[in-house]
């Protein structure tokens, strides 16, 4: 039984605090080469069968050295296909994306319009590195498929983020016919396929915030450690130490629901929802202070404060925006307090 | 370690226990000052007899040698019941306990400990009106003399702060026994009993019409020697072991009867008709997963106790996340509520979330100021936890 330290462990010796967004395509291979897209893999299909904590500590590993590479999309695709009930060919696909084939779900809706004929005309947005990926897991009007991109009536988009630790595509549907063998879950199985892998998706980014938001403090307390002015680093400066503080206890408050989720069997999907909701929350707080600490130099594109907010500005807007989760988490208080 | 099965046979019996016997009512009995004086005598008896009063004292005393698991089940079960807080009581079990218990002569504890359990309340008599954050600086001064040949401390000054002292039997009193060397040196650890002569207390008013804390006036007070805890001038280290007697439990209670406490939010946005409102519905979700962290990181510290894994500064992460918690959780109400909060409404004694919005608000405030204020607490995890530079000593103005 492999220990969650030991693979934290190996992460930090694997992608080193000093080096953020290291090279993409490197990382990926050094991500599959450590078997990280086993870990969840029951060990009848080959892999380590371990739970949902042991991604969500490699995730926030990540979240830490701002990965470039996508293997939050990889993990959700890869539990969709796990959870499929019919694919026919289930053990292959697992064998292949255990190799390093890229097949990512993507993290934005998919707006399509079904003609007569079955086909799809639309898009399906928020794909991560579109470009590395042969398929995609997609949640189509019918239910939850894979997709070759090199499928007929299919064409990737960029669409340049801010964020520059990822890249982000929409994929394009111009009469794409699916293809019945690729269905991972029908009409009626695509609910519980979707509140299966929703919560992994809110516990991966959350972990990515609070990964971020840890390295983000980090730096910032060093900064301030190091950076003089008025004769004293203004570590000194009560003003700006309390500052510090607060940082420090959103991450330490936020971080401890993200694990009582994870070790929570009952948790509904709201109930994650709004704790990605507050994590990625806690890391746009922490990274405005970074950059209001930095200063000047924060402001600057050599400095790497603007990385951490530009990841922590788009985290949320994935897998469900704040809004949705906050309201959603009301109503739902407001019936069981009834 | 206590496995399990063991924590869930005592839940089970903790929860029948406070099926039969919780108080009914208490609130409404709660709404003067005496009233609830007597409330919490009456609870705080049963509990002692049922043994559930004191799991945190040694196993010769009745209900005692619990361990810190146990004391989780049992405060969990006293939130979850929605039985009345043990804020009388709360300086004697906890901070005279352990002062007691630390540091205390054989003859001290034999004297003292069985009277907690017959209903004997202490006060702290710590914090001056020029010695708040910074207590070591305290003034009120002691001189050892001899009188009627017996050797004794005549204390001269004022305290401040001191929990329902109004109410008290004894005093746990620091006073100053010498001016020299560091301010931490000259402080003396005294047990005072409260109805010595030129003691007086008077009780201060608070924003919301609550009397919780008290002035204690020390006018010539003579304390015999025997009364020491510790060597003279050693205080300030038997301080520290009254302080720290608590870590955890009442936030992890408290944190656990916020949530309960939710539903009187929502209970509000049912009134008010707002239960489609779009923007009600998300702050009062935002509350709700804020509670939801605080009572996660109220758990996670007791957790990290039971396993001896506490890190410095935890506690006041703990603190400084609820009490700000629970200020969200009045103004939203206060919000919700809106004019109607501003006509007076009667206030419940000892609770903190009582529905009476503008009354929690205010005493939200006590959280955020008492028992070490937000701003300490910002220096605790600042300077121990991030390891960033004190403020330079000496500075002259």
């Amino acid at each position: 039984m492999i220990e969650l330290n030991e693979l934290t462990d190996a992460a930090q010796k694997a992608f080193p605090a000093d080096k953020l967004s290291p090279d993409r395509d490197a990382s990926w291979e050094l991500m599959a080469e450590m078997g990280w897209m086993m870990i969840r893999v029951p060990e009848e299909l080959g892999g380590l069968g371990l739970g949902r904590d042991a991604t969500t500590a490699i995730h926030y590993e990540m979240g830490r050295v701002l990965s470039s590479a996508p293997l939050i999309p990889a993990q959700l695709g890869l539990q969709a296909i796990l959870a499929s009930e019919t694919l026919a060919d289930k053990a292959d696909w697992v064998e292949r994306i255990c190799g390093g084939e890229y097949v990512p779900l993507h993290m934005r809706a998919a707006r399509l319009t079904p003609a007569g004929d079955g086909s799809l005309t639309g898009t399906i947005s928020g794909v991560f590195e579109a470009d590395m990926a042969s398929t995609i897991v997609a949640s189509l009007p019918h239910g939850y498929a894979l997709l070759p991109l090199d499928a007929p009536g299919v064409s990737l988009v960029e669409r340049p983020i801010w964020d520059p630790s990822r890249r982000m595509f929409d994929v394009v549907l111009d009469g794409y016919a699916p293809d019945p063998a690729l269905y991972l879950a029908d009409v009626k199985g695509a609910p519980a396929m979707h509140d299966a892998i929703a919560p992994e998706a809110h516990l991966a980014i959350a972990a990515d915030c609070l990964g971020g938001s840890a390295a983000a403090l980090d730096m910032t307390v060093e900064y301030m450690a190091m950076r003089k002015q008025f004769d004293r680093p203004i570590a000194m400066f009560q003003a700006l130490k309390h500052r510090a503080a607060d940082m420090k206890t959103r991450i330490v408050v936020a971080d401890a629901l993200l694990w009582s989720r994870v070790h929570d069997e009952d948790a509904d999907i709201i109930q994650f929802g709004a704790m990605k909701t507050l994590a990625g929350e806690t890391y746009q707080f922490v990274t405005e202070e970074m950059i209001q600490l930095h200063g000047g130099i924060g402001l600057t594109e050599e400095h790497q404060c603007h990385l951490f907010m530009k990841r922590a500005m788009l985290n949320p807007e994935l897998a469900g925006e704040p809004d949705l989760w906050k309201e959603r988490m009301g109503r739902e208080a407001m019936a069981k307090l009834g | 370690m206590t496995d399990n099965a063991d924590l869930e046979a005592l839940r089970h019996e903790v929860r029948s226990f406070l099926e039969a016997e919780k108080p009914q009512g208490w609130r409404d009995a709660s709404r003067t000052q005496d009233d609830f004086v007597k409330t919490q005598r009456d609870w705080f008896a049963k509990l002692v007899k049922a043994g559930y009063a004191i799991p945190h004292w040694p196993a010769e005393y009745h209900g005692g040698g619990r361990s810190l698991a146990e004391q989780k089940v049992i405060y969990e079960e006293l939130a979850r019941a929605d039985c009345p807080r043990l804020l009388l009581s709360f300086v004697s079990t906890y901070h005279a306990f352990a002062t007691l218990h630390e540091c205390a002569s054989p003859e001290q504890k034999a004297k003292y400990m069985p009277r907690i359990l017959e209903g004997e309340t202490w006060c702290q008599g710590f914090s001056e009106p020029g010695a708040g954050s910074d207590l070591a600086a305290l003034k009120c001064k002691a001189v050892r003399e001899v009188r009627d040949g017996r050797e004794v401390y005549v204390v001269n000054g004022q305290k401040i702060w001191s929990t329902m002292a109004q109410f008290a039997d004894m005093c746990l009193l620091l006073v100053r026994t010498s001016s020299e060397g560091v301010k931490q040196a000259g402080i003396t650890y005294l047990l005072m009993d409260m109805k010595t002569p030129g003691v007086s207390v008077s009780p201060i008013h608070q924003i919301q019409g609550d009397e919780e804390f008290a002035e204690i006036f020390l006018d010539n007070v003579v304390i015999p020697v025997e009364q020491r805890v510790g060597e003279e001038g050693k205080g300030w280290a038997v301080a520290q072991a009254t302080l720290a007697s608590e870590r955890g439990l009442t936030l992890m209670e408290l944190s656990y009867r916020m949530r309960g406490a939710l539903s009187r939010v929502a209970s509000l946005i049912r009134e008010h008709g707002h239960e489609d409102d779009r923007g009600v519905l998300r702050d009062f979700g935002e509350l709700v997963t804020q509670v939801d962290a605080v009572c996660a990181i109220a758990d996670q510290f007791l957790d990290n106790r039971i396993k001896g894994i506490e890190r410095m500064g935890d506690a006041s992460i703990v603190k400084n996340s609820y009490s700000r918690a629970l200020r969200a959780y009045s103004k939203l109400g206060l919000r919700l509520g809106g004019m109607s909060e501003q006509y007076i409404a009667p206030i419940t004694f000892g609770d903190l979330n009582t529905g009476n919005w503008m009354a929690d608000y205010m005493n939200s405030y006590a959280w955020t100021i008492a028992g070490g204020s937000e701003e300490v607490q910002r220096n605790i995890i600042a300077e121990r936890m991030l390891e960033m530079p004190r403020e330079p000593k000496n500075w002259v103005l």
